[in-house]
């Protein structure tokens, strides 16, 4: 079976021949630190990005099968972006840049982090319609290279064996993205009550046209994703409530058109606790769980499951902590992910991006290991 | 309804002009600052504490109605000086160093603020040597210490471990939260509170600062 069968087969609760090893990248410190430690070159390090050749390339020298997140999309974003240009700069050597969503982020230097987000652009309906709508405008044949996705069936999809998708976008993480948790939440209850719903629709409605149009091509895709990042450790950053009356149209939208062309696999990027927005994903067709970050959040897959049945599939829910520690621990974490995979669905997947102190040793055992599971 | 009962209720909805606008007319009607205070601003916060410990509230109601707070607490500020009212006590809150996620660490500011305890903000990848020297110079009594990453939360016990070389460890009462840390990390570098959640470490702040200062 190749890659692609088994998966498809997997999330439609049919037999494969195995499970494939499956993953979602890696920190860039830890693929420096592997290089340093001689188990890879260091030019893997250089135009690293998921899916890309040197992404492939790691995948055979670790045993990997492939990289969940082998997207593909038109420019679904902020078009062109903001400029990226330093606003300030402090005395204790740290910076204010403006990014190309038009948020200020706060740069430390020496500091691998996420940016603390200092300041953003979007504070009123009037930064909204005059700098936001019009880089939220449709501008097709800009933001989709028609002749790539025409030529994608023969120049990709056929000549590689791993589950390929198209990248949907998001509809409320990019909007954060460009406001900040703080600005979302001030734009949310602004006296202009329909300013958010519109920045939402705004977008929204750019992205579906965006994925519209690629699929138009007749390019072939094996499943459909969506990015959100959305809930934190205490459960989502906005009530659930407000969540479905913003979003729900739009992932139906989405996912009804994914459906028109074959695709039935929609998988969701959403980090934190995300029980409480399952609903509005699962009723409106989005179907996969990923990453299911049950190193850091608690097991959330058993109990989708148990919610909504096989309406939910699964592909995360492996404790990529375990491989920062010893065989024991990812024989520990191996027995949980046959359990899960026994429910069918599902496809196990270290929890997010693999982090420094990761042990090389210990991905290769697991890869060799989880491969061994029967399905 | 009076005008603590009412500005509580506009805290509460977030809605900080109108919260700004009471507190004027109350003051200019003679109500009693402390009143304003601890009645209606801090009244409003407590309950947004109570509904987001519930999951009844989420973030962003929490962030509005710190903003109309914060927005009333600015025209108190000089009527309560007047008064000579005192805050509950005084504590110290970052990041830790190497981190830079901020939103917890503000929503625990918004919420131990909202308890009547002034809040000394370091922000955001702070060295240990920097809390130290900011509980000495104001005196604080508590170190709120947040930490998002794995890789950043043994930074929690750098300051811990630089307060007891600065001899003030048993001075002041440590707390750390954020997404990785857990009870069972908090007994082992030596912390004296975790929470899981913002609204409980206001509780657990005001409660120990009470319990401190005999109150």
């Amino acid at each position: 079976m190749t890659n692609r069968e088994r998966t498809y087969n997997i999330l439609h609760f049919k037999a494969a021949d195995r499970m494939p090893a499956v993953h979602f990248g890696y920190w860039p410190e830890l693929l420096a630190e592997w290089a340093e430690q001689g188990y890879i070159s260091g030019t893997i390090l250089d135009g690293y990005c998921d899916g890309g050749p040197k992404d492939n390339e790691l995948d055979r020298i670790i045993g990997w099968d492939y990289n969940w997140q082998h997207v593909f999309c038109g420019n679904n974003g902020l078009y062109p972006p903001f400029e990226r240009k330093v606003i300030k700069e402090f005395p204790d050597g740290s910076r204010a840049v403006q990014n190309g969503n038009g948020i200020i982020e706060k740069i430390h230097p020496g500091v691998i982090s996420i940016p603390s987000e200092y300041d953003y652009l979007m504070k009123d309906r009037e930064a909204f319609e005059t700098l936001f709508k019009p880089k939220m405008a449709l501008n097709i044949e800009k933001r989709v290279d028609f002749d790539f996705f025409r030529r994608f069936n023969s120049d990709i999809y056929e000549k590689t064996d791993v589950p390929l998708g198209i990248h949907l976008g998001s509809v409320m993480g990019s909007i954060r993205d460009m406001t900040s948790v703080m600005g979302m939440s001030y734009l949310m209850y602004d006296d202009d009550e329909e300013l958010f719903g519109d920045v939402v629709d705004a977008y929204a409605d750019m992205q579906y046209e965006v994925a519209k149009a690629v699929l138009e091509t007749g390019a072939k895709f094996d499943y459909a994703h969506f990015w959100e990042d959305i809930c934190f450790n205490g459960g989502p950053l906005l009530s659930p409530k407000l969540f479905e009356g913003l979003c729900a149209k739009h992932y139906k939208r989405r996912t009804e058109l994914c459906h028109r062309h074959g695709i039935d696999i929609i998988s969701l990027d959403c980090d934190g606790v995300v029980e409480k927005l399952l609903p509005v994903w699962v009723e409106n067709g989005v179907n996969v769980m990923f990453p299911i970050e049950v190193g850091t959040w608690g097991d959330q897959f058993e109990k989708a499951r148990k919610r909504f049945g096989n309406a939910v599939l699964g592909v995360g829910g492996m404790d990529k902590t375990v491989l920062r520690r010893d065989r024991k621990a990812v024989d520990g974490e191996l027995e949980r992910m046959k359990r899960l995979a026994a429910l069918g669905g599902f496809i196990p997947c270290p929890d997010h991006r693999l982090m420094p102190g990761t042990k090389f040793e210990l991905v290769v055992y697991y890869c060799e290991e989880i491969k061994k599971i029967g399905l | 309804m009076g005008y603590c009962e009412d500005i509580a209720e506009r805290v509460i909805g977030g809605r900080a002009k109108e919260v700004v606008a009471l507190v004027e007319q109350a003051l200019s009607e003679g109500e009693k600052p402390e009143d304003l205070l601890t009645k209606g601003l801090m009244a409003g916060m407590n309950v947004i504490g109570e509904k987001f410990k519930l999951n009844e509230v989420f973030v962003p109601e929490v962030l509005v109605a710190a903003r109309a707070m914060n927005r009333g607490m600015q025209v108190l500020k000089p009527a309560l000086a007047k008064a000579g009212a005192e805050p509950l006590g005084k504590a110290v809150i970052c990041t830790v160093k190497g981190d830079m996620h901020d939103i917890g660490k503000n929503l625990v500011k918004m919420m131990i603020e909202g308890r009547g305890i002034e809040c000394i903000d370091l922000g955001t990848d702070v060295d240990a040597e920097a809390v130290v020297d900011a509980v000495k110079e104001s005196g604080a009594q508590i170190v709120c210490l947040s930490a998002l990453l794995t890789t950043t939360m043994n930074a929690q016990k750098d300051v811990i471990d630089a307060l007891i070389a600065a001899g003030i460890r048993d001075k002041v009462r440590v707390m750390v939260g954020g997404a990785p840390v857990t009870q069972e990390f908090a007994n082992e570098i030596g912390a004296d509170y975790y929470t899981l959640d913002a609204a409980s470490a206001a509780e657990v702040a005001e409660k120990a600062l009470k319990e401190m200062n005999g109150k």
